[in-house]
């Protein structure tokens, strides 16, 4: 039984995810360059995806395509389907985000090259 | 009206409401290849959600549809979410009006479109990945209309609402993916047992779109530099695809709902003590937009009511002082506005501090009624009733600020016409009395005798005006602290996040 030997393997995984939004987290709030600022998000959504892909993997790993009797290295236990089609969405919708979001900052270098965060403000004040 | 819970499958019925809710989304295509059809395509939008508005109430439809087998997608068109599609469904239809006649930007009733798709489809969605999807159609809508024009400050102020907007729903994903590998599915009905850390993730999310405590502090800065369309959209329908979802939660999970409860004290406090300070009246409104977000979640049965009169009045309100000279409360003492633009002022503003017989009258009442029941948590039963009371004091101070008595002068002949959008919120804000959604309400009221309400109204009026006499003025008045820089609200969000991990965590 692979898998319940390899319990132990999914909490460490879980925790290193867990670290990498928290990581993302702590750039998002700390970096005063606002592309790094989106960096720091990007790095939030890869630990959130990769968090879905462990949570679906919990019941096995395999691809949960239906191609007949095909046997698979891995073992026949089925990977979770559900939140591998959500996280699909959730991927695609980040990355229209961040497209639109380097667009924006793109157009904001003209005013600040330097893409500080402290100097953007005033852009809003009146 | 038919019973919520029940999950009842009704071909006809669900075919009706995905093809309403596809809509706005073929509109916009269509709008996209002919543009001449848009603004009628936004009329039939706006006129197909009055009706589905008015069957959610009454029950003519199938509440809570569940498509594509028990891990699917979960609809709930309900008397929740009646107020709020009826809000969203007016406030579309006063911006378009607004326009009518005016050259507008190509791509902003295509917008408009795509925003009305989204905001509905919040605001039925019952499921944790719909409202996921929903949100963020939501969010990319509204910031394409905050980014119209292309200037520096509106691409900066639509960068940032992105940017927090998109962090927050990520962390909503986590706990939507805790709560899957805690209850095997994304519907709301687990989350009273899900663990306390995935609702605080779930919870910040939809706090921040819904305009609530420190993680709403983006708004009064996105609404001094947005155009006053674009703010009216934002407080009277983007906002109701965060309360939907919000409310929802608060009747799945008891201990989320009694949290929020505490969570809406606080941002009335805070919005209301930033209004009365604020020298600007765009941001005044967004400051007592933050206080009324948090009026609503007090008791989810009475949110959608008092969420539909503070919307309609608030979208009013951003339309007139659009029309009016000065956006600095200092200018506006010194101006008389002609009746045109004065009135529909005094009855929108009116009508959010609570006078009679305007809607927002009625929706304080009933907060007053819902709360006036057995006690919650460890409050004694009168110390709930007694804050909104005093609150309900500061809003109308709040709103005592802008009262200015109307007057013909050389300069009020000069004005702009008056606001065809505002007109069409304020007559809103009377006739809907009449309507379904009040009549129920107002024959409680007068069963109960309504001098009582009425007394406590005009008392509240005054104790307002006076507290707006006596509260510090001028150069030397009171001096908040700037909290809303980037990295304040990032903190803000952080912080509220991390209390509410704390506080359901337990």
């Amino acid at each position: 039984m692979a898998i319940i030997d390899a319990i132990d393997g999914f909490v460490v995984m879980e925790a290193l995810m867990l670290l990498t939004v928290f990581t993302g987290l702590v750039g998002l709030l700390l970096r005063r360059n606002l592309f790094l600022k989106v960096m720091g998000m990007d790095v939030m959504g890869t630990g959130v995806i990769s968090f879905f892909v462990l949570v679906a993997a919990r019941s096995g790993f395999r691809t949960p395509i239906l191609d007949g009797n095909v046997a698979f290295p891995g073992g026949n236990d089925w990977a979770d389907p559900i939140p591998q089609a959500v996280i699909l969405t959730a991927v695609v919708i980040g990355l229209s985000i961040q497209a639109l979001l380097l667009v924006a900052i793109t157009r904001l270098a003209s005013v600040d090259p330097s893409l500080d965060a402290g100097q953007l403000d005033q852009l809003g004040r009146d | 009206m038919s019973p919520l819970s029940l999950v009842s499958w009704n071909p006809s019925g669900s075919l009706l409401t995905v093809a309403w809710l596809l809509l706005p989304f073929l509109a916009a295509f269509l709008a996209a290849l002919v543009p001449r059809l848009a603004r009628p395509l936004i009329l039939l939008v706006v006129a197909t959600t009055l009706a589905m508005a008015l069957a959610a109430w009454q029950g003519w439809l199938p509440a809570d549809l569940l498509l594509l087998g028990p891990l699917g997608v979960r609809l709930q068109l309900d008397p929740l979410a009646s107020p709020l599609l009826l809000l969203t469904a007016l406030v579309h239809g006063a911006v378009l009006l607004e326009g009518w006649g005016r050259d507008l930007e190509k791509p902003f009733l295509l917008l408009l479109l795509l925003l009305q798709g989204g905001i509905h489809s919040a605001i039925v969605a019952s499921d944790l990945i719909s409202i996921y999807v929903a949100q963020e159609v939501v969010g990319i809508s509204t910031f394409l209309l905050l980014v119209q024009g292309n200037r520096a400050p509106q691409l900066w102020i639509g960068l940032r609402y992105l940017l927090i907007g998109n962090s927050v729903m990520l962390l909503y994903l986590l706990g939507a993916a805790l709560v899957y590998r805690e209850q095997g599915s994304f519907a709301l009905a687990g989350l009273e047992q899900s663990s306390g850390i995935a609702l605080a993730l779930l919870l910040l999310a939809l706090l921040t779109k819904a305009e609530v405590f420190l993680s709403g502090l983006w708004l009064p800065r996105t609404n001094a530099v947005a155009p006053a369309a674009v703010s009216a959209l934002i407080s009277g329908g983007v906002v109701c695809a965060g309360l939907a979802p919000l409310l929802r939660i608060a009747v799945a999970a008891e201990s989320a709902g009694s949290l929020l409860r505490w969570i809406g004290l606080a941002s009335a406090l805070l919005g209301l003590i930033f209004a009365l300070a604020e020298r600007r009246v765009a941001r005044l409104l967004a400051w007592s937009t933050i206080s009324q977000m948090g009026m609503v979640l007090l008791v989810p049965a009475v949110g959608g009511l008092y969420a539909l009169a503070h919307g309609l009045a608030k979208a009013a309100l951003f339309l007139v002082c659009d029309r009016l000279p000065a956006d600095s409360l200092e200018g506006w003492r010194s101006q008389t506005f002609p009746w045109r633009h004065a009135a529909p002022l005094l009855l929108a503003s009116l009508s959010i501090a609570g006078a009679p017989p305007l809607l927002g009258f009625l929706a304080k009442e009933q907060l007053g009624l819902a709360l006036s029941g057995p006690p919650v948590g460890v409050l004694p039963g009168a110390a709930l009733p007694a804050a909104v009371l005093l609150l309900s004091v500061g809003t109308a101070a709040v709103y005592a600020r802008l009262w200015r008595l109307p007057g013909n002068d050389a300069a009020t002949a000069q004005a702009p016409p008056s606001s065809p959008g505002a007109l069409l919120l304020v007559a809103a804000l009377l006739l809907l009395n009449l309507s379904p959604w009040a009549l129920e309400g107002w024959r409680t009221l007068l069963a109960q005798g309504i001098g009582e309400a009425l007394l406590k109204s005009a008392g509240l009026l005054l104790a307002g005006l006076g507290l707006q006499r006596l509260w510090p003025k001028g150069p030397d008045g009171v001096r908040l602290p700037d909290l809303e820089g980037l990295d304040d609200l990032l903190g803000g969000a952080v912080l509220v996040g991390a209390a509410l991990v704390l506080l359901l965590g337990r």
